[in-house]
């Protein structure tokens, strides 16, 4: 199956964002949760291996959108030749863009590919999280392949592909997560590298990733939450 | 051609990269790896990753114009944004220029910006060396392992037979890794974790 989703978000008569373009086809149906806020529910089981899903965002300056989605996807395979799934984000940000959808798990013998790729303008915001679960419970891991890529003024902040399952090369023992989490933040939320234990945050410029791994996604996503919360203003 | 391609890759070269582990230092330190089916594994997931996207810079820089350069620096960056391992990188970019303006006299050294990644210099290395963008891969996806390797023998005091042979069968997916076209951008955030835990100790022996 074939999805296409395409958003843009504006800004309107008194700053207030309005979106200009909802369309949704496929897999998923949009509805608009929030002033500014998508979810994104799912109409068809999956995504299968050979499913594409191509979802286009465009916040223009003064804009802000928060895209969500209501249920954690299920990855399963294809049946017959073992295409994957892939989901490809392309995001032009000139305003400000919150994406967290629900975990992604990927089934056993089940491969998907995940691509971001942002394009912020000079005042461009963007957080972006994944959350991923190799394997339901009980059943072995499935294969997920996650990049990201940041540019702003054409120049590359972020380009990452995290390869987990398996079948990925550098998924080894003793350190192959079943659980996997990850949020870039770009803006103006200027941060110094953070370690946990298999948790770890990098700075980037007017930003941060941060990523962290383990067997049980929600100490995972604890994790990862230790690290990306709000600092506290220190007196 | 292919005894500059020795050279290039020889740990002998006097260009700094005996200081550094690969982030094996640390890997021993967390436990990761402490015998030779461990260290294979370290290597092999540093060689997918690390040593993937440095043989993918190394070959582009190969023979690249001064923008090129500019451009691939910055794909680099964003390639590793670990600050401890930009700087082992760098570093390590640093010390093959000294050595490589001696050893292949070429005016492309003045094109690679200041304080080149290392994959960068690599490739400016081989080209400066009558190499090809293959060549400059090759070379990258060898030092991949070959450097934290050779760490590794040192901290663990490992037979130096059994590192040898470990890192010999690894040819084929050092060959692999080197045929990879374009600049992948694969990451392992362990050895981002292990690069930064290993920057802030004061008790180190390796740089990284």
């Amino acid at each position: 199956m074939r999805t296409l989703v395409e958003v843009v978000a504006r800004r309107g008569p008194g700053g207030h964002t309005v979106l200009p373009v909802v369309r949704a086809g496929g897999q998923y149906a949009v509805r608009r949760t929030g002033p500014a806020t998508l979810h994104l529910v799912a109409t068809a089981f999956g995504p299968l291996g050979g499913d594409e899903v191509a979802v286009r965002l465009v916040v223009e300056e003064g804009a802000r959108l928060c895209v969500r989605s209501v249920a954690a996807a299920v990855a399963l395979p294809s049946r017959g030749a073992a295409r994957p799934s892939v989901q490809r984000i392309e995001a032009t940000v000139a305003g400000v863009l919150d994406l967290a959808p629900e975990p992604t798990v990927v089934a056993a013998r089940t491969r998907h590919v995940a691509e971001l790729e942002a394009e912020l303008g000079p005042d461009g915001v963007l957080t972006a999280a994944d959350q991923v679960l190799l394997g339901r419970r009980g059943e072995e891991p499935g294969r997920w392949t996650g990049t990201t890529r940041v540019v702003r003024g054409g120049r590359p902040l972020l380009h990452t592909t995290v390869d987990l399952g398996p079948g990925a090369p550098a998924w080894l023992p003793p350190v192959g997560p079943r659980a996997y989490a990850s949020t870039v933040h770009v803006g103006s939320d200027d941060r110094p590298v953070a370690t946990g234990a298999d948790a770890v945050r990098l700075p980037l410029p007017g930003g941060w990733t941060a990523t962290a791994w383990g067997a049980e996604l929600h100490r995972v996503t604890g994790a990862l939450a230790t690290l990306t919360a709000p600092e506290r203003e220190t007196a | 051609m292919t005894a500059a391609l020795l050279t290039l890759a020889d740990s002998r070269l006097p260009a700094g990269g005996h200081t550094h582990s690969g982030g094996v230092e640390q890997a021993i330190a967390a436990g990761v790896v402490h015998d030779p089916a461990t260290l294979s594994a370290f290597l092999r997931r540093r060689l997918h990753t690390s040593g993937a996207v440095a043989a993918g810079l190394a070959a582009a820089a190969c023979g690249a114009d001064p923008t090129t350069l500019v451009r691939l620096d910055q794909e680099a960056d964003a390639r590793t944004p670990s600050p401890a391992l930009r700087a082992a990188s760098r570093q390590q970019g640093r010390g093959l220029v000294r050595v490589g303006r001696r050893a292949w006299p070429s005016p492309a050294w003045d094109d690679l910006p200041e304080r080149p990644h290392h994959a960068l210099a690599l490739g400016v290395a081989a080209h400066a060396g009558g190499l090809l963008p293959r060549d400059a891969a090759a070379a990258a996806a060898y030092l991949s392992v070959s450097g934290p390797a050779t760490a590794a023998q040192r901290l663990l005091a490992m037979d130096p037979l059994a590192v040898a042979a470990l890192t010999a069968r690894l040819a084929a997916e050092i060959d692999a890794v080197a045929a990879v076209d374009g600049v992948p951008a694969a990451a392992d955030p362990l050895l981002d974790l292990l690069a930064e835990v290993h920057a802030a100790r004061k008790d180190r022996f390796f740089a990284s």
